[in-house]
């Protein structure tokens, strides 16, 4: 059963350009031997191709070396202003052969800093590891906190709200019961 | 005794400037051309590519033989010239001004005046209508055209695996048929 | 001179896709942390007293700790754990007919929110909302217990 034209059409360009396998290669000849639609098709295709490398050929026939290399010459000796070799280092070293390296490169800069901190602990950017306290309510009863940074000691202490106690101290009473 | 490319390469590394003129006498041709199939603009495919020959001078010592001193010299031209085009819009009248220009240079005509002329005349659309394509199609094209390069050598040289080569120069070819019609 | 095997521009896709690996695990982690298992909560229950002087060896690595609260002995009653799903209440039973009821309510910067509620009975004695850091812990204390005071270590961890 022939091949149907879109199937073949999508391989035609290869088979113009010499790129598929021969398996392939048989089945788009056969294929052309029968159907004037893609045998068309391929004409175009050679025909963009040569008329596209004729316009060219022509237009580069009549540019002289002597010129060319002038203007090469030129750029070669040439002084660059710094700003310019600047400019001209960062999109060469920035092509994306080496972007390609870059791109990784600063993922895992960026997570070894961000992760500093579990490996290296009290080495974060000013991140505490003292737990925080966002709000206490205890229900009538006197409640104390206390932070120590040194042991990363945080307490909640519980009082009972006894008359004459010093409710700022942050150590416990211990023959007082709180409850 | 004549050198080979390779010993001139060598030579280029060590900085010597005459061989480099020398490599630069053999390709520069065929980078304008490439480099004008993509920019369609004569003023600025010749500054590019001698761009091209100048970066290739001073990075010659990276060249590390991967690859030939072509396909190494081709992909600086591409991506400047993909880089400039991206960077530098002009319009489709100045472009056919330009081409049109071009034609006017060309010598006497051959044996089949008409088809000559009709040829310069498609070849004038073509050029135009492969300028309305992205400048990666314009390259694929461009190099599979003119230098009939392998899709693995395109490949190398644009930065894109064999399978996107062919992709991108379908597309391309569907493209250019849309827009030319019956011209083919 | 030595010929390169790949063309670095080839490599472009899987090292964006490999980029994208380094990138993506941690941004998935945190993302789906909500709808992981949650965070592991563990509640020691000590009894902290000035009978003698002793610290249980269970608690050794929590000794710095301890000595900020200036009992003279520690002795680790029990410990228990569970895990929470975000924004799920878990309950801890104690000693002396209370409880606490956590609930991990986000993650944010390397630190759990908790949401702590101790309980005598149904009679909620204190409701407090702490940010600890994960793996870290914080302690609630004061309830009177066997002549000596409750003090619970609540930590909280992610895995």
């Amino acid at each position: 059963m022939m091949e149907s034209c879109a199937n073949i059409q999508e391989r035609l360009g290869a088979w113009v350009d010499g790129e598929l396998d021969p398996v392939a290669g048989e089945r788009v000849e056969l294929h052309l031997k029968q159907c004037p639609l893609c045998l068309g098709e391929k004409g175009r295709i050679e025909r963009i191709n040569s008329t596209l490398k004729n316009t060219l050929e022509a237009e580069a026939v009549n540019v002289p070396f002597a010129p060319f290399w002038a203007g090469v010459h030129a750029r070669i000796v040439e002084e660059r202003s710094w700003q310019v070799r600047v400019v001209d280092w960062f999109r060469l070293t920035l092509t994306p052969p080496r972007l390609v390296w870059a791109i990784p490169a600063v993922i895992l800069l960026l997570l070894g800093v961000l992760s500093l901190e579990r490996f290296v602990p009290g080495l974060g950017f000013g991140q505490t590891n003292l737990a925080s306290v966002e709000s206490i309510d205890g229900h009538g009863m006197n409640v104390a906190l206390l932070r120590e940074s040194q042991t990363k000691t945080t307490v909640i202490w519980l009082f009972e709200d006894h008359e004459g106690e010093n409710e700022n101290t942050p150590e416990p009473a211990p023959a007082d019961p709180a409850f | 005794m004549e050198l080979t490319e390779g010993d001139l390469v060598r030579k280029c590394q060590n900085g010597d400037l005459g061989a480099f003129e020398e490599l630069s006498a053999k390709y520069y041709r065929r980078v304008f051309m490439a480099v004008l199939g993509v920019l369609n603009h004569r003023d600025d495919a010749m500054d590019v590519a001698q761009e091209a020959f100048y970066r290739a001078f001073k990075s010659i010592k990276r060249f590390e033989g991967g690859s030939s001193f072509y396909t190494w010299l081709y992909r600086i031209a591409m991506n400047l010239a993909i880089d400039f085009q991206r960077r530098r819009k002009r319009n489709a009248t100045e472009l056919t001004e330009n081409f049109d220009d071009a034609m006017f240079a060309q010598g006497e005509m051959g044996s089949d005046p008409y088809r000559e002329a009709r040829d310069r005349e498609l070849g004038g659309r073509l050029r135009a209508a492969i300028d309305g394509l992205t400048p990666d199609h314009k390259a694929v094209i461009v190099l599979r055209a003119v230098e009939g390069l392998s899709y693995k050598e395109i490949g190398r040289i644009v930065g894109c695996s064999e399978g996107t080569v062919m992709s991108r120069l379908h597309y391309a070819r569907k493209k250019l048929q849309e827009k030319l019609g019956s011209d083919l | 001179m030595r010929a390169k095997t790949k063309t670095p521009l080839n490599l472009l896709p899987p090292t964006l896709l490999f980029s994208l690996w380094l990138v993506l695990p941690p941004g998935i982690v945190r993302a789906a942390e909500k709808s992981q298992p949650g965070v592991q909560v563990k509640i020691g229950t000590i009894v902290a007293s000035n009978e003698a002087d002793c610290l249980d060896p269970l608690l050794s690595k929590m000794k710095q700790q301890l000595e900020v609260i200036k009992y003279r002995c520690y002795r680790l009653l029990r410990e228990d754990s569970q895990r929470v799903s975000w924004l799920a209440n878990a309950l801890f039973e104690i000693p002396g007919g209370r409880s606490l009821l956590v609930m991990p309510q986000e993650y944010r910067n390397n630190r759990i929110s908790l949401k702590v509620r101790l309980l005598e009975g149904e009679k909620p004695l204190v409701d407090t909302t702490v940010r600890v850091p994960n793996r870290g812990n914080f302690l609630i204390g004061g309830s009177a217990h066997e002549g000596g005071v409750l003090i619970f270590s609540i930590s909280a961890a992610t895995p």
